[in-house]
């Protein structure tokens, strides 16, 4: 009686799990090609030999990684079907997913997995270097096991092994050539639900379905092609006629975004950035006066209103950053807004007390001193933002010329020269702060030549210390008590101005369903995407 | 042959006194680099070597006709180009055909009875094309014709999610085509009309035309065989030299319509430091000018026997 019970019910479950499968498919329509505008053009498909966000855009179409996330910033399963992590933290087993196929019919096996981390992302990866810096090796007791051998616990490197951060490439393909120079950096051969087709330069890329693709029923679109459209006011209006149906990062200009969301079959979210958290900052070159004074520095910070810059710059997108770490951390614990806070409403007379304090006295005109005011070279807004900032910087007394050049000599500038006073920059806290947060504050990551490294100068032993202790813990919750202590250092040593988290929105087309699944957003491989028409 | 050496060495001179190298706008695309990645870029692009080393193998390179290699595309500087030199052909081809074709027309017309309502309006449609700008011109183009009366599509070459062929192909990109080529038609069409016009009116007082006139011929006859080809030299000629700042200035009317051409490579290239290409660009700029100007003087000697070459 008992075991015809149990039988019952596991086939009224297995029932009920037919019928939702059925359920599900149903809802979900094949077919269709979706049009994505992406700006700018990309230079190759090399997503591993490049984080370029353009190339993330597309290649993550076609290369999966070991892993994906879930909007709390957990790891999902993604080519690796299970994983676990030793006590100790120095071993990670990865279980891979069974019969996973390479577009060209070669199975992915673990040797893939150890020839793409060990071979390619470690040596040639522009972060792969820093990410698996504790990776000593990687076995493959079998096709379908690949175990990770750290010296040294690494809790990041479970936040880097997306598509888009730590694609896993076919060995056969690879093997013996010259990484950097491989072919298929312009015609890539993955495991993902897209084929790449063709790239007409200057035009479009297309991608096809895979129909062998490892997510049975998946994916749901006929096609993906990418158009690449320079100017960006006829981005707009191909959003508005149809022609394409997702833009996303800043494709769509900030100004642009509230016209086109007022239009009936259009949709727009800010979701889907938060593996990104990029922050709008000025920084200063804590080396030279004025700027090597803590009050001068603090002062400016006090000086800029985080509401008007949002409101009058980009247009309401954004939200006041209180510190080095995004709120979007908050979920893990690794966020606080516990710090110095600089967002007051009379910020222009804090400032003003404390360059008093630092002895810079008005003199002639109510001038106080006079700076270059460098602007980060990606478009109107930065314009628009240092204007603000001359504006605000001239109600405290303080003459700031602007000056605007193109991205080659603003990088040498501010990453080669040290050649600036202050100057706003946007920085993307990536996927876990010691990939995409440290490098702004340690002393080791006083780089000359390397770009979006430590170019203030800025330096503190304790602050060092609680990094480098925050990279090998394992405890969350230690890590966020960590980052806590390391949060209020810094901003009381306000190395930089953090102003706002930048928000980015994607526009896209109402008939299009399951867009942004993860916080991967538009790096996703959009295998669950469809139209509803 | 020593002026082309001498345009090859300044070009690349020229470009090499901008600050900052491909090396780093590629780590600053890619949002970090370690130190080693950048040194490998340099040494991989060599941009290590000494600059003198650099232009001595960049011009043995050039004397095989060999453009290079663009280490930002990973694709030869060639292959490169000749993708698109087809849209930029069909555009500038297209262009030049109808302002000349046009601007001639309307010139004529308007020289025929000059200080008439005809002449005024003309004169002002030429004025006004001619001072707008091009990106201004070609964005109101998109919002009347493709969304607002939904004639044409806004931009780009052909439909990308139709992947038409064969006939339908060539409909689809002329649809495309026509957007953009009015654009820039409009405005080299506005300075023809009036060196046309002012062409014209200088002819029509020469005595050949009293001649004619006493002969008996009409006015029409008049005009269209013996003026028209006296009046039509200049704007040959202006039209000649302006193949060149024809692939310049399309630069606007390509980004605005995403038209696949050289303009848009050439100024991309630049803010990536993606010198080979840049000055395989160039070279090939220089090449189609010289052509050109060779077909114009051709063109002369048809139009009037007495020049020759």
């Amino acid at each position: 009686m008992r075991f015809r019970s149990l039988t019952l019910g596991l086939t009224v479950l297995l029932a009920v799990g037919l019928v939702l499968a059925a359920g599900e498919a149903a809802a979900q329509k094949r077919g269709g090609t979706l049009v994505m505008l992406v700006q700018p053009e990309p230079p190759t498909l090399a997503s591993y030999i490049s984080t370029s966000g353009p190339i993330g855009q597309v290649s993550s179409k076609v290369y999966e990684g070991l892993l994906e996330y879930d909007f709390n910033l957990k790891p999902t399963p993604g080519l690796a079907q299970s994983w676990k992590v030793s006590p100790d933290g120095k071993t990670i087993t990865f279980t891979l997913q069974k019969g996973v196929t390479f577009h060209d019919g070669h199975p992915f096996t673990s040797a893939d997995v150890k020839f793409s981390v060990l071979e390619v992302l470690k040596k040639a990866h522009p972060r792969g270097a820093a990410t698996f810096r504790e990776l000593t090796d990687i076995d493959t007791p079998d096709a379908q096991t690949a175990v990770f051998k750290l010296a040294a616990p690494a809790p990041y490197l479970m936040m880097a092994l997306s598509g888009y951060e730590s694609p896993m490439l076919p060995r056969h393909l690879f093997e013996g050539t010259d990484i950097k120079a491989s072919k298929y950096a312009n015609a890539p051969v993955g495991t993902g639900p897209f084929k790449f087709v063709e790239w007409q330069r200057g035009q479009f890329m297309r991608f096809d379905r895979n129909p062998d693709y490892w997510r049975k029923g998946r994916p749901y679109l006929d096609r993906i092609v990418a158009r690449f459209v320079a100017d960006s006011a006829t981005r707009t209006a191909a959003i508005e006629k149809g022609e394409a149906q997702v833009g996303g990062f800043a494709a769509i200009p900030w100004s642009d975004v509230k016209t086109l969301a007022r239009l009936p079959q259009i949709e727009t979210t800010t979701r889907g950035y938060e593996m990104s958290s990029p922050i709008v900052q000025l920084d200063f070159n804590t080396r030279k006066a004025p700027f090597d004074n803590l009050k001068v520095r603090q002062a400016v910070s006090y000086a800029v209103s985080r509401q008007a810059v949002i409101e009058n710059v980009w247009f309401g997108w954004g939200k006041p950053a209180t510190g080095p770490i995004s709120s979007n951390f908050a979920p893990v614990g690794f966020y606080t807004s516990q710090v110095r806070n600089y967002n007051v409403p009379n910020g222009v007379e804090a400032a003003n007390k404390l360059l008093d304090e630092a002895g810079f006295k008005r003199g002639a005109g109510g001038l106080r001193f006079e700076i270059v005011h460098d602007q980060t070279p990606y478009g109107e807004e930065w314009q628009r933002y240092g204007e603000y900032v001359q504006q605000v910087l001239a109600e405290v007394g303080i003459k700031a010329t602007l000056r605007y050049e193109d991205v080659p000599t603003w990088l040498k500038r501010l990453y080669t020269d040290y050649d600036f006073q202050l100057s706003s920059n946007w920085i993307q806290g990536l996927a876990d702060p010691v990939i995409g947060v440290h490098r702004l504050y340690h002393s080791r990551q006083i780089r000359p030549g390397t770009v979006f490294v430590n170019e203030t100068g800025w330096s503190s032993p304790r602050t060092d210390e609680l990094m480098d202790q925050a990279t090998i813990e394992l405890d969350p919750r230690k890590r966020a008590a960590l980052y806590q202590e390391f949060q209020k250092l810094v901003v009381e040593g306000a190395p930089l101005v953090w102003v706002h988290e930048l928000q980015f929105v994607t526009v896209y087309s109402k008939q299009l369903k399951d867009l942004i699944v993860s916080p991967l957003g538009l790096y996703a491989s959009f295998d669950r995407a469809y139209f509803d028409k | 042959m020593p002026v082309v050496f001498a345009i090859l060495v300044l070009n690349f001179l020229l470009l090499h006194l901008a600050p900052g190298d491909a090396a780093q706008v590629l780590a600053g695309e890619a949002g970090s680099a370690t130190p080693e990645y950048m040194a490998q870029l340099r040494q991989r692009f060599g941009l290590d070597r000494p600059l003198a080393l650099q232009l001595v193998l960049y011009l043995k390179n050039m004397l095989a006709l060999d453009l290079g290699f663009s280490f930002r595309h990973n694709l030869p500087v060639l292959a490169l180009i000749l993708g698109r030199l087809g849209p930029t052909l069909l555009l500038m081809g297209t262009t030049l055909v109808v302002s000349v074709v046009a601007g001639v027309a309307l010139g004529l017309l308007a020289a025929a009875r000059a200080g008439s309502w005809r002449d005024t309006l003309i004169s002002i449609l030429a004025l006004v094309s001619y001072a707008t700008p091009l990106f201004w011109v070609g964005l109101m183009l998109i919002v009347v014709f493709s969304l607002k009366l939904d004639w044409l599509p806004t931009s780009g070459m052909e439909t990308v999610a139709a992947f038409y062929e064969g006939w339908p192909r060539v409909v689809d990109i002329a649809r495309h085509l026509v957007l953009p080529a009015l654009t820039l038609s409009l405005f080299y069409m506005a300075l023809y009309v009036r060196l046309m016009r002012a062409a014209v009116l200088e002819q029509a007082g020469m005595d050949y035309v009293t001649t004619a006139r006493a002969k008996g011929l009409s006015e029409t006859r008049i005009t269209l065989s013996h003026v028209l080809r006296n009046a039509v030299l200049p704007v040959v000629t202006l039209a000649g030299v302006q193949v060149g700042s024809l692939l310049g200035g399309s630069v606007v009317v390509e980004s605005v319509f995403a038209w696949p051409g050289l303009g848009l490579l050439a100024f991309q290239s630049l803010f990536a430091r993606d010198f080979n290409l840049l000055l395989g660009i160039f070279f090939l700029s220089a090449c189609l000018v010289v052509v050109v100007n060779l077909m114009v003087d051709v063109l002369y000697t048809l139009l009037d026997p007495r020049i020759h070459a």
